[in-house]
């Protein structure tokens, strides 16, 4: 078989379920969508088992291609099937549901072609594309403040990405080709323009995975979308730009650069998860939070990735893990904004005693984020602790334990205090009196909106207890 | 060839200067309006640069990019960044940071020079093309545009004079890279989305920033 087949099954599928969307009749966009996002994951499962690696035609395939599949398409069908609970729900949409899902799918698209395509030009249009899909999605409510997320975060991010285009041109200028199997497979042209591309990847890609101090956009978009939106922006695209960065970074694979780079990109991953994890703690949105809590995460995994080594599989692991976990998280708070009506804490108390499953689920997805054993983020984060270890570097070793611990501090406090606490005035939202029993009626909770968040965090939990051989194998692959 | 190499030299600085001068006339204005024309202007120059860089290497991709510039960023999303502008009564000023004109052209001076410094430092010795200085101090000048301008449009001029300036390095440092049409297409459509849909999707939006509820966004 013609093994690219496969990679043109995989965005077959979510561009079929963009064109049929938009057929106008009730529900086709539902079905479509959900029957093109699981032909996704069928085909990523494939891609996963098949171990296929190499190039095919105009695609590459690696251990990280195969993760990020799998990644994309795994929170592309939930957030597709959570969708159909959460959006009917909004009253005025800036476009109508059946463009939502066209661009949901279209989303997906752009994010599969960004990570199988063998061609640094095309990855840097698909990462552009991403924002074309995904600007008029953020924007959906059509309240003031969500047209005003959507506008900053299209505005900061496509300037950010400029960055990242001179990058691009930069390779070509020095190395005469953007094919990645051609870069990583000769010898890279040392001198001073690779670096300077690396350093512009940085800037450009970074401001896409809400790197400080790019991340301006993040909390605003991730607060603002709706939550399905909110969890694929988290959990996939996020590590989608940093896939970009990596495949340009690792082309300093030898050179004399690479350890200036390297450490640069260790900086900025540090700075990004201490000030997202020093931020995240003091937020009054919750869904803010949890976008914070993105930051955290995507500045350990680029760590991982700049540390190389068993560094690389944490962050491999980690990927995959925090996807699964803070989705089921955003889903949570979607649950919760249905209602409560509002994302600020102070006004959301008691959870657990009026959404018995959700309160207890958000928890314990926060706990799963923050990388509390057994689940899989914390696997990851602790590879990625012990090649800090390995390098001897003190410094870093205690800047990444004081991230780990302060986050897990920060978040879980404010998660606790919003699924077990009661509200500031002594009364429940609904206006019953608080006590100290679970204190409201418990509320009828739709089983989708239940069933899709419990689904992602187990699988969260079972990478951190069941290492699956094909995603190790997959992981392992990455190491040069 | 036309022209004669020299002269199409000639045309290529003189024009590549114009860009620039657009860049720090951008930055002096505190209206709206004329930063939107001034974007206009700095697109069609571009326009006519590559139609010069054409002319002597024969690259018809340059074309198509002088074409889609002059087209899309000089012509129809100026137009439409304009008719946003009508739909007010009253001209639409800076607010906030942006009504410090004179102080921010001085910044802008200074981005220039420093921009002229770093570019001669770090990029000069293996571009090896003094005039891909332009482009890369551009690239600093509308950074600076869109970080000081609260007014949604002129943050929009930025946007658009960030694109200008990439094309051109890429045009000017690599013109043979493949997908430089790609890369102009994939931005304008993104800056159509921006202009012609978010900023839509409210009659009153270019005024969000100023708005109290948006403390939420805070934090």
């Amino acid at each position: 078989m013609d093994q690219s087949l496969i990679f043109i099954a995989l965005l077959a599928a979510p561009a079929a379920g963009a064109a049929i969307s938009l057929v106008p009749r009730d529900g086709v966009e539902v079905a479509a969508s959900l029957a093109s996002s699981a032909a996704a994951v069928l085909v990523s499962l494939f891609l996963l088992a098949s171990g296929t690696s190499g190039v095919f035609g105009l695609f590459y395939s690696d251990g990280l291609t195969r993760i990020m599949a799998i990644t994309i398409s795994s929170v592309f069908f939930t957030s597709v099937a959570y969708s159909w609970f959460y959006v009917r729900r909004i009253n005025e949409p800036l476009i109508r549901f059946r463009w939502y899902y066209s661009l949901l799918d279209l989303f997906a698209f752009t994010m599969f072609l960004a990570v199988t395509v063998n061609d640094l030009g095309i990855v840097w249009i698909a990462i552009e594309a991403t924002t074309v899909t995904s600007a008029l999605l953020v924007a959906l409510e059509r309240e003031r403040t969500s047209v005003e997320a959507a506008w900053r975060y299209t505005l900061i991010v496509s300037a950010g990405l400029v960055a990242s285009l001179l990058s691009v041109v930069f390779v070509y200028y020095s190395q005469g080709t953007l094919l990645i199997s051609d870069l990583m497979g000769s010898s890279i042209r040392a001198g001073l323009l690779m670096p300077v591309a690396v350093g512009f990847a940085l800037v450009g890609y970074g401001t896409k995975a809400g790197i400080a101090p790019m991340h301006a956009w993040l909390p605003d978009a991730h607060s603002e979308a709706p939550s399905p939106v909110s969890a694929m922006f988290s959990g996939i695209l996020l590590p989608t730009s940093i896939y970009a960065l990596v495949r340009t970074f690792n082309l300093l694979q030898g050179l004399a650069s690479f350890g200036a780079m390297r450490n640069l990109l260790i900086g900025f991953g540090v700075f990004t998860a201490l000030l997202a994890a020093i931020i995240m703690g003091h937020q009054r949105n919750y869904k803010r939070m949890l976008a914070y809590s993105s930051m955290e995460n995507m500045g350990i995994i680029l760590i991982g990735f700049a540390l190389g080594g068993i560094g690389i599989v944490g962050a491999a692991v980690q990927i995959v893990a925090h996807a699964f976990a803070k989705s089921s998280a955003f889903y949570e708070s979607g649950n919760i904004l249905v209602a409560y009506e509002s994302k600020n804490m102070a006004e959301v108390q008691g959870v657990a005693g009026r959404l018995r499953y959700s309160g207890y689920l958000f928890a314990l997805s926060c706990l799963a984020v923050t990388g509390a054993p057994p689940f899989g983020v914390f696997v990851g984060e602790f590879m990625i602790l012990t090649m800090a270890l390995s390098t001897g570097n003190v410094a870093l070793v205690l800047l990444l334990a004081a991230v780990y611990i302060y986050g897990f501090i920060g978040l879980n406090r404010q998660s606790v205090k919003m699924v077990f606490g009661q509200s500031s005035s002594g009364q429940l939202v609904d206006g019953t009196t608080a006590g100290p029993a679970p204190r409201a009626a418990p509320q009828g909770e739709h089983w989708v909106s239940v069933a899709i968040p419990l689904a992602n965090l187990a699988v969260a939990l079972v990478i951190g207890v069941y290492m699956s051989p094909m995603l190790l194998q997959a992981a392992q692959g990455m190491v040069p | 060839m036309i022209l004669p190499q020299p002269l199409l030299g000639e045309l290529s600085g003189l024009l590549g200067m114009l860009v620039l001068l657009t860049a720090l006339y951008l930055q002096s204005q505190t209206f709206v309006d004329p930063t939107i024309r001034g974007v206009a202007a700095q697109s069609l120059f571009l326009a006519f640069l590559f139609v010069i860089l054409f002319l002597g290497s024969g690259d018809v991709n340059l074309l198509y990019l002088a074409a889609i510039t002059a087209g899309i960023r000089g012509l129809l999303i100026p137009a439409v960044m304009l008719y946003q502008v009508r739909r007010f009564k009253h001209s639409l000023r800076e607010s906030g940071s942006g009504q410090r004109v004179p102080s921010l052209v001085i910044v802008g001076v200074i981005v220039v020079i420093g921009g002229y410094a770093l570019f001669k430092t770090v990029l000069l010795p293996t571009l090896s093309n003094p005039s891909a200085s332009v482009p890369f101090v551009l690239v600093l000048l509308s950074l600076l545009l869109m970080a000081t301008r609260r007014n949604a449009l002129t943050q929009m001029t930025g946007f658009l004079e960030e694109e200008n300036a990439v094309l051109y390095a890429g045009a000017l440092v690599a013109p043979s890279i493949p997908l430089l049409i790609e890369f102009a297409v994939v931005l304008d459509i993104l800056g159509v989305i921006l202009v012609g849909v978010i900023l839509s999707a409210t009659r009153d939006v270019l005024r969000l920033l100023d708005e109290p509820e948006l403390e939420q966004l805070t934090g």
